[in-house]
């Protein structure tokens, strides 16, 4: 290439070097800094991965799910590793809501991320209870209401797998709680549209999905099924795609902002999801490969919209605000689908 | 590899393999240099290893570390090839990066008072004993006291480590299932017969072992019928590997269940049902 040619600034690189990136989202009334959260279950409270790398830079933290009694969990095994996904059968071992109050809560509460708790119960009252008792924390973000865990004997998924009965607990947490309540969907149903749209109208201010995807592994060696339960729930990379889908078609579905999660580890995977119409998304399984995925992850959404298209359509149009706002390519794809030509 | 910030005093190392040899049956030999894990490791301890770029295998492998040495800054392995991670990791060519996390779990006591003590090992169980014979070698020598290793192997083709227990002053009891080398049968059995007083009688202050579960089931009985402490390190299959994700469950002596990763992978016998 010519010298001259080399010196001259290029108009791109101007604008980048000039340009912000916003990347801040406002989900269910929280506020947060970036759309990057971890996934219930894949984080514990916190403690462990608070070791490791820097928790304060995630956009929120999602908490493991907890009852109103401590619970056990299930026999061992709880894991077996699938081609590019893992099965797990862990069954919502947890303290019970009066210990994490007491022993989780104090340090989560310093955390200057928003929190999450996610809560599960065996029935409709116990699910009013915990949120009750939660409402009194002072700090907490939001309530995440699993109606979609697989691996337990009552509730969990099985409320979620009907409208009328997801609709009755969002319902009633709507009814118990003072917070902002997310509903944690199922993939395991025959329309994803129908329950999240129940969910809306029992007053969910978001929905988040998907929970694992129910699956089997069989021990070839002892002839019989690897899990206690016979099924666990199926999540990594392998279930990426039935995520995005469900996501596109609970984005179409609902009104409410719409949390993706499944099988993310890269930033392309989160992009994908943000552009179907996740307006923040989580990383789970991912996250016990690289703790620190999601930090790469934010690094990435930010060079992201830095470098797309997104950037250079801006720069056709953009007036005294060179901002670049992640929120406006949430759901990009169905607009772009509906306008664009496939042929 | 350098970290920002106390709370990343660092867990994650993307580290140079030096060495990575077949030594037995299907067994290898890593060497890697990683100085941060040398010089904070303890024995018992695992370093939880990614083995592909890609999503398959997907999860990290946890492997315990066999040796260290603070001073050239190099962590030692030993491992069984069982599936494709470990296939993958025995490829690994010196001079190659290994994404290493660790040192994770919860080590063996190392004993500050004389003690005899006793190393029962089975398989690639014996990798862990190996770094605690080395860390408790001088301890030993400088108090006069002897240790004894009971190690078992299926076949001669799968020994290893006889050699440098020695060196460390150990005594070594050496069992295959099938008579190939040392003495036909378990070390559990082997060490059972040794309190007994069957053979060569000797009392021992403290037992540590790693191996299968029904093999450590088989020690634990051992060592509390010989009123002896015991400390056992369990292998098990896990995701985190931190103790966030609660897959490696193991039932807890009382309610509920202990995570091998961050409540062990070493336990007291007490602690656990196996």
């Amino acid at each position: 290439m010519n010298r001259d040619k080399l010196s001259e600034p290029c108009p791109k690189m101007e604008y980048i070097r000039n340009c912000a990136v916003d990347l801040c989202v406002e989900i269910a009334g929280i506020s947060m800094k970036n759309p990057v959260m971890v996934a219930s279950g894949t984080f514990g409270f916190g403690e462990e991965y608070a070791k490791i790398y820097d928790i304060n830079r995630l956009g929120a933290v999602v908490t493991k799910g907890i009852t109103l009694l401590p619970r056990h969990g299930n026999p061992p095994p709880r894991l077996c590793e699938t081609p590019a996904g893992l099965l797990n059968s862990v069954g919502l071992e947890n303290p019970g809501v009066e210990r994490f109050i007491r022993e989780e809560w104090p340090r989560l509460k310093k955390l200057p991320v928003p929190v999450i708790v996610n809560i599960d119960g065996d029935t409709v009252e116990e699910y009013r209870e915990i949120a009750k008792r939660l409402s009194e924390l002072n700090g907490l973000a939001a309530l995440e209401v699993n109606i979609s865990c697989p691996n337990v004997e009552k509730g969990g998924i099985a409320f979620g797998q009907d409208p009328g009965s997801a609709y009755e607990v969002v319902r009633a947490v709507k009814e118990a709680a003072t917070l902002p309540v997310i509903a944690k969907l199922s993939p395991n149903v025959t329309s994803i549209q129908k329950i999240a749209a129940a969910v809306e109208s029992a007053g969910a201010d978001a929905v988040s999905l998907i929970n694992t995807v129910l699956g089997m592994a069989v021990d070839i060696d002892r002839q019989r099924p690897v899990f206690k339960r016979i099924f666990a729930g199926l999540s990594g990379p392998a279930v990426k795609p039935i995520a995005l889908r469900m996501v596109w078609e609970a984005y179409e579905a609902v009104k409410i902002p719409v949390i993706g999660m499944g099988g993310i580890s890269t930033w392309r995977d989160a992009v994908e999801f943000i552009l179907a119409g996740a307006s923040a998304v989580a990383v789970g399984t991912a996250g016990f490969i690289d703790p620190e995925a999601p930090l790469k992850i934010i690094d990435g959404l930010e060079k992201y919209l830095v470098e797309c298209s997104i950037c250079e359509s801006a720069l056709k149009t953009s007036g005294e605000d060179k901002t670049i706002k992640l929120r406006d390519i949430v759901g990009l794809a169905h607009k772009n689908f509906t306008e664009g030509d496939f042929s | 590899m350098e970290r920002k910030g106390d709370i990343l005093a660092g867990l994650l190392f993307s580290t140079k393999v030096i060495q990575n040899v077949l030594i037995a049956y299907d067994i290898y030999h890593m060497k890697i240099c990683c100085p941060e894990v040398a010089e904070k490791a303890a024995p018992g301890q695992f370093l939880h290893i990614r083995c592909s770029d890609g999503p398959t295998p997907l999860l990290r492998r946890p492997i315990s570390i066999a040796g260290a040495n603070e001073k050239d800054g190099t962590v030692e392995m030993v491992y069984r090839v069982l599936g494709e991670g470990t296939r993958l990791i025995s490829q690994k060519k010196a001079g190659e990066i290994l994404d290493v996390m660790g040192p994770l779990g919860r080590g063996f006591p190392v004993p500050l008072d004389a003690v005899d003590p006793v190393l029962i090992g089975g398989g690639v169980g014996v990798a862990p004993l190996l770094y605690l014979a080395q860390k408790i070698a001088g301890p030993l020598s400088r108090s006069g006291r002897s240790g004894a290793a009971f190690i078992g192997f299926s076949t001669a083709g799968e020994v290893f480590g006889v050699d440098f227990l020695k060196s460390c002053g150990f005594t070594v009891f050496l069992t295959t299932d099938d008579g190939t080398a040392g003495q036909k049968g378990v070390p559990t059995e082997a060490f059972e017969n040794c309190i007994k007083g069957h053979e060569v009688q000797k009392q021992f202050d403290i037992v540590y072992a790693c191996g299968p579960k029904p093999f450590l089931a088989k020690v634990k009985d051992a060592a509390v019928r010989g009123k002896i402490p015991a400390y056992l390190s369990l292998e098990e299959r896990m995701a985190c590997g931190v103790g966030a994700c609660l897959g490696c469950a193991v039932k807890s002596a009382g309610e509920g269940y202990k995570k091998v990763c961050r409540d062990g992978p070493v336990f007291e016998a007490g602690e656990i049902q196996l």
